[in-house]
């Protein structure tokens, strides 16, 4: 392949303001990207295949998981022989995202733009580890209870960061399906007699059935409008699901009657009972992750950063734009549904009250504070919501300092307290608090012309 | 059908179609100038409607006759303390303007989103610490005793409904003649229509929004303080009523304040009528229909009945 076919390496000074949507994170290692996709494609069967490479090239800083992105990157970049290196600098001349690749000597050899992690990661893992470890150890049957529902709690945020972060979809109405897979959980051991198992994937299930119907608008509504929708969600929720009390219990709630018993070898007190549903439930969040985590990194999970970043690109590179979003919904609602089903398993109660709108909102916050587009975000942002729970309850206890207290007793107030977050880190630290665990400038600032940085979602 | 009930049902969702259609314009000029939907505008307006009561009643939860009014000496009447609560609001909005909205004018629409859910829960959950998250009973804007209605056909058009047109209206007025004869108005045209090309004429953008922010929340405030007697004043108040407020900005097109009014009606109309001749729906679901029709417009016509078709470049 002469270098005819292929466009001029040099970057165009207006690509910034013709593409204002392409998104340099994935499409930049075309740059200019359309033009080098078709250029290629008559006489080199390698590039000819990009379509289904162009959603490899995923942000670099997507994920905190690895680098295995990168080589799928690397069979698109060989695929013209002979490219001066001025290729790469015309993707770095779009966004500094892809430094990564752009410092690569030849066109065959990219070096990983991975994402490294810093010490900070180790003892976030290490102080994680002895917690899930030592915890149960040391609980009471109540402690243990309270903790392991707050594990669970990571697989609602997770949903909620898998429809935002990954998909680009901002969900503000979360609560809405932790809240359908707890009901339906209810209803299949209960009313169905179901065993467990099956019970609590039936549940999980439905949630998911419920958020692909939710998916479908979301493929006509976007950005700030599906916020709103999603919001409107929240808020509906609550009133409609005391219209259906055969599913819901209604206005009082529901209690389950079946309890999840461990076997018998696993130990008959109540502590007993209590571990066994932790490993359970932990066993299941580090399932869920483990999932999360391939299907991120296989091609649903590539098409889905890529439908995020540009959905006008992403389908002429060949995403089905319909099943991405709406698939995407699903799996965020049905890891939602999750965390509800195995509430019920923890507490055998469930209604619509412990459901407000605010509930959604916080598992919104939750998540973003602990960085969206990241899996372990979502563990820290739950993290997080327990150490200002904790120093909140400190705080609210002292009482007697006049307006000080009155102040410190604010604190106790979660969704005051993520608010305030909310807000502050928007500013601070607006890819999340997980930034500060990776060697990344976690404090880095909006830009300021660069279209492309302003107009990513994961900023 | 029973006509007389009829209208008596449009007479009564007349008073909720001119709190919607305020909220709603307040949030057409937000988005109108800013791109932005303001999440956090019905709990801006509530907090507002707060302060009011406490320049009526006093700081402390619980306590009544205190306030204002106990260090004034006399007592203060209604409308001078709803008043100082619209002033109040004004000044917040544009203040968070400034502080918190100017500063991500080049960051993506999430940051924004994060910033205004951010307010909305800071502030629903600010206000059931201070005032307690139980209903209040907030003092009449117009007099609203049993026997202050027009008879008009054998329906009773209240004194308050007529009052929030009243009041609406002359906002509208106002409103437009700030927009049509002051500099600042034309300034914030000039902006909403195209803000870089405003910027390259001289305008200061930022400025000129905040002056949008602030009458945003003027209309906001006011609208709250109008609707906190027959609602009842709690930190949720307007949550339902920022749905509905929504679903008309929605309808009529999220970027056109004569949408926001038809819109506003429209969807005032709507929460009465079906919710009375929908026996499934009732009072509380009412804002199921709301979303509906908020949903379907955002698939069908995404700029509504009046807003300008949005094209995107690729």
């Amino acid at each position: 392949m002469s270098d005819d076919n292929w466009p001029s390496p040099m970057p165009r000074p207006g690509d910034d303001d013709e593409t204002p949507g392409a998104d340099a994170s994935v499409f930049a290692a075309f740059a200019p990207p359309h033009d080098a996709a078709i250029a290629a494609l008559p006489d080199d069967t390698t590039a000819a295949e990009s379509p289904e490479e162009a959603t490899a090239t995923a942000p670099p800083e997507d994920d905190d998981f690895g680098p295995e992105l990168a080589g799928a990157a690397l069979s698109v970049r060989s695929a013209p022989q002979g490219v001066p290196a001025g290729g790469p600098q015309a993707a770095s001349g779009v966004g500094n995202r892809v430094r990564g690749l752009a410092s690569a000597g030849g066109a065959d050899r990219v070096v990983s733009p991975r994402r490294r992690s810093g010490p900070l990661s180790w003892i976030g893992a290490v102080l994680l580890a002895v917690w899930l470890v030592a915890m149960p150890l040391t609980s009471s049957v109540t402690e243990l209870r309270q903790n392991t529902q707050i594990v669970v709690m990571v697989l609602a945020v997770l949903g909620v960061n898998i429809a935002t972060g990954y998909g680009g979809m901002i969900s503000l109405g979360h609560g809405v399906f932790v809240a359908v897979g707890a009901f339906g959980a209810a209803y299949a051991v209960d009313d169905l007699a179901l065993p467990w198992v099956v019970s609590i994937i039936a549940g999980a299930a439905f949630a998911g059935a419920i958020g692909a119907l939710v998916g479908l608008p979301a493929l006509r509504i976007k950005g700030i409008h599906l916020a709103l929708v999603t919001l409107g969600l929240a808020i509906v929720f609550q009133p409609l699901a005391k219209r259906v009390p055969a599913f819901s219990g209604g206005v009082s709630g529901r209690a389950v009657g079946a309890e999840l018993v461990p076997p018998s070898w696993f130990g008959t007190t109540r502590w007993a009972e209590g571990l066994y549903r932790y490993v359970i439930c932990l066993a299941v969040v580090g399932l869920a992750m483990w999932l999360t985590h391939n299907i991120i990194k296989s091609r649903p999970g590539r098409a889905m950063r890529a439908v995020r970043d540009n959905d006008t690109a992403a389908a002429v590179y060949g995403v089905n734009l319909v099943a991405s979003r709406v698939s995407t919904f699903a799996a965020s609602a049905t890891l939602a549904g999750l965390a509800g089903a195995l509430g019920i398993v923890l507490v055998p109660f469930t209604s619509q009250e412990s459901y407000p709108f605010q509930e959604s909102l916080v598992l919104y916050a939750t998540a973003v504070l602990g960085g969206l587009g990241s899996i372990w975000g979502s563990v820290l942002g739950v993290a997080i919501r327990e150490v200002f729970s904790a120093i909140g309850g400190f705080l609210g206890d002292v009482s007697g300092l006049g307006p000080l207290g009155e102040f410190l007793r604010l604190l106790d107030e979660e969704q005051f307290v993520f608010g305030v977050l909310l807000v502050a880190l928007t500013f601070v630290f607006p890819r999340g608090l997980i930034g500060m665990f990776n060697r990344s400038k976690p404090w880095l600032r909006y830009g300021g012309s660069r279209i492309a940085e302003s107009k990513s979602l994961q900023n | 059908m029973d006509v007389v009930l009829l209208l008596q049902r449009i007479f009564d969702a007349l008073f909720n179609s001119a709190i919607y259609s305020s909220l709603a314009l307040a949030l057409v000029i937000i988005f109108r100038s800013t791109g932005l939907l303001n999440f956090a505008q019905g709990e801006m307006a509530t907090f507002s409607a707060y302060i009011a009561f406490v320049l009526l009643a006093g700081a402390a939860p619980g306590v009544t006759g205190g306030g204002l009014a106990s260090w004034i000496g006399a007592p203060l009447v209604t409308p001078l303390a709803i008043g100082g609560a619209v002033v109040i609001g004004i000044a917040a909005g544009a203040a968070t303007e400034r502080v918190l909205i100017r500063p991500l004018r080049n960051a993506p629409e999430l940051a924004l989103v994060n910033v205004t859910i951010g307010i909305l829960l800071a502030l629903n959950s600010l206000m059931g610490q201070w005032w307690g998250t139980g209903p209040r009973v907030f003092p009449p804007f117009f007099p609203s005793d049993p026997g202050d209605h027009f008879a008009i056909a054998g329906a009773r058009l209240r004194f308050s409904t007529a009052g929030a047109w009243l009041v609406l209206f002359a906002l509208l007025t106002v409103l437009a003649l700030l927009l049509r004869y002051t500099r600042a108005g034309l300034a914030f045209r000039a902006v909403s229509i195209d803000s870089e090309s405003a910027a390259l004429n001289g305008i200061r953008v930022g400025p000129t929004l905040m002056y949008g922010w602030a009458l945003a929340a003027g209309l906001g405030a006011i609208a709250a303080n109008m609707s906190a007697n027959s609602v009842l004043l709690e930190p949720t108040m307007m949550v339902r009523v920022l749905v509905y407020a929504f679903a008309a900005a929605t309808l009529g097109g999220l970027d056109s304040p004569k949408g926001a009014l038809v819109g506003g009606v429209v969807i005032g109309l709507s929460q009465t009528l079906i919710p009375a001749y929908v026996p499934f729906i009732g009072f509380e679901l009412s804002v199921l229909p709301a979303l509906v029709a908020m949903v379907v417009v955002l698939i069908v016509r995404p700029a509504g009945l009046f807003g300008t078709q949005r094209i995107e470049r690729v």
